[in-house]
C-alpha cells in the first residue's frame, strides 16, 4: 500500500541535497569528491527526490557514478 | 568527425615501482600498436581502490587523450584485458580534449617531472590460518558437550513415562469398575 506525501510528514521526500550551486557544477567520474554527496553511505545512488535533480541532471549522476564504480573511485558497496 | 576518446587506465604499482615510463609505454604501445593517436597521456592520481582488483588495493590512474580507428577498439580491448600490469581500462567518447589537459601532459615531459613512488600496500596478503593444535582443540573441550548433559533415559524421563502409562492405564479402570457396577445391579434386579 502507497503512503501519499501528505501522510509522511518530515519523510524522505522533503531533504534536498542538489543545490543551485550543485546543478551547475558539472559532474564527473573523476570528481569523487562531488559524486560523494549523491551516494548513500552504502554506496546507492540518491534518488530524484533526494538528490534534487532535474531527469537529465539526475541521469547523468547515475552514468557518472557507474563509471567511477568501474574504475574502483567508487565503491559498489558499503 | 574525428572522434576523440577519453581512456583511463588503472597500472599496476609493483610496475610503476620500477620505472613510470616503461609503465607508460605499455598503455601507449598497445594504443599505437592498433592504430591510436595519442595528443595526451599522463599519470592522473596513485589511489587506493575502493574494492580489489587482481589482488591489488592500490592503483596509479593513467589518463590519455586518443584517435583510434573504431574498428580497431575491441581488438585494443582485448590486448589490454590479456595484459597483466593492466588492472582495468575505461575508454569513453568525449566532445573535446579539455584546455587544461595538454599542459598537464606537458608537464610530466619535463625532466624536473618525479613520480611519487606508490605505497607498498597495495597487494592483498591472504593470512592463511595456523592451524594450531592445542589451542583448537582446548577451545573445543571447553565447550560443553552433549555427554555432559544429563541422559535423557534418566529418573526424570522415566518418572513422565510411568505418569503417562498410569493415565494411558485409568480410564480403562474405570470403564472396568463401571462394568462391574452394571453387573451387580442387573443380578440385583
Amino acid at each position: 500500500m502507497a503512503f501519499g506525501r501528505k501522510g509522511r510528514r518530515g519523510g524522505r521526500g522533503l531533504v534536498k541535497l542538489g543545490k543551485k550551486t550543485d546543478q551547475d557544477h558539472e559532474l564527473n567520474y573523476k570528481d569523487t569528491e562531488h559524486l560523494k554527496k549523491f551516494i548513500t553511505p552504502q554506496g546507492q545512488i540518491m534518488p530524484r527526490r533526494r538528490s534534487g535533480f532535474s531527469a537529465q541532471t539526475q541521469r547523468k549522476l547515475k552514468r557518472e557514478v557507474k563509471r567511477a564504480r568501474h574504475v574502483g573511485l567508487l565503491p559498489f558497496v558499503g | 568527425m574525428e572522434r576523440i576518446y577519453e581512456g583511463m587506465y588503472l597500472l599496476d604499482n609493483a610496475v610503476v615501482r620500477e620505472d613510470w615510463n616503461a609503465a607508460k609505454s605499455i598503455v601507449t604501445g598497445i594504443l599505437e600498436k592498433h592504430g591510436a593517436t595519442i595528443h595526451s597521456a599522463r599519470r592522473w592520481d596513485e589511489r587506493r581502490l575502493t574494492y580489489p582488483m587482481n589482488g591489488k588495493n592500490r592503483a596509479t590512474f593513467l589518463l590519455t587523450y586518443f584517435n583510434i580507428p573504431a574498428e580497431n577498439i575491441p581488438a585494443m580491448r582485448r590486448e589490454f584485458d590479456l595484459n597483466e600490469s593492466v588492472l582495468r581500462t575505461m575508454e569513453l567518447l568525449v566532445d573535446a580534449i579539455p584546455a587544461e589537459e595538454t599542459e598537464l601532459a606537458s608537464k610530466e615531459t619535463s625532466e624536473d617531472f618525479k613520480v611519487p613512488t606508490p605505497p607498498d600496500d597495495d597487494h592483498i596478503e591472504f593470512v592463511e590460518e595456523e592451524d594450531d593444535d592445542d589451542y583448537p582443540r582446548a577451545r573445543r573441550d571447553d565447550r560443553r558437550r552433549d555427554d555432559d548433559r544429563p541422559a535423557r533415559d534418566s529418573e526424570g524421563d522415566g518418572e513422565k513415562k510411568a505418569d503417562a502409562e498410569k493415565k494411558a492405564d485409568a480410564p480403562a479402570a474405570d470403564t472396568e469398575t463401571k462394568s462391574d457396577e452394571a453387573v451387580t445391579a442387573s443380578k440385583e434386579d
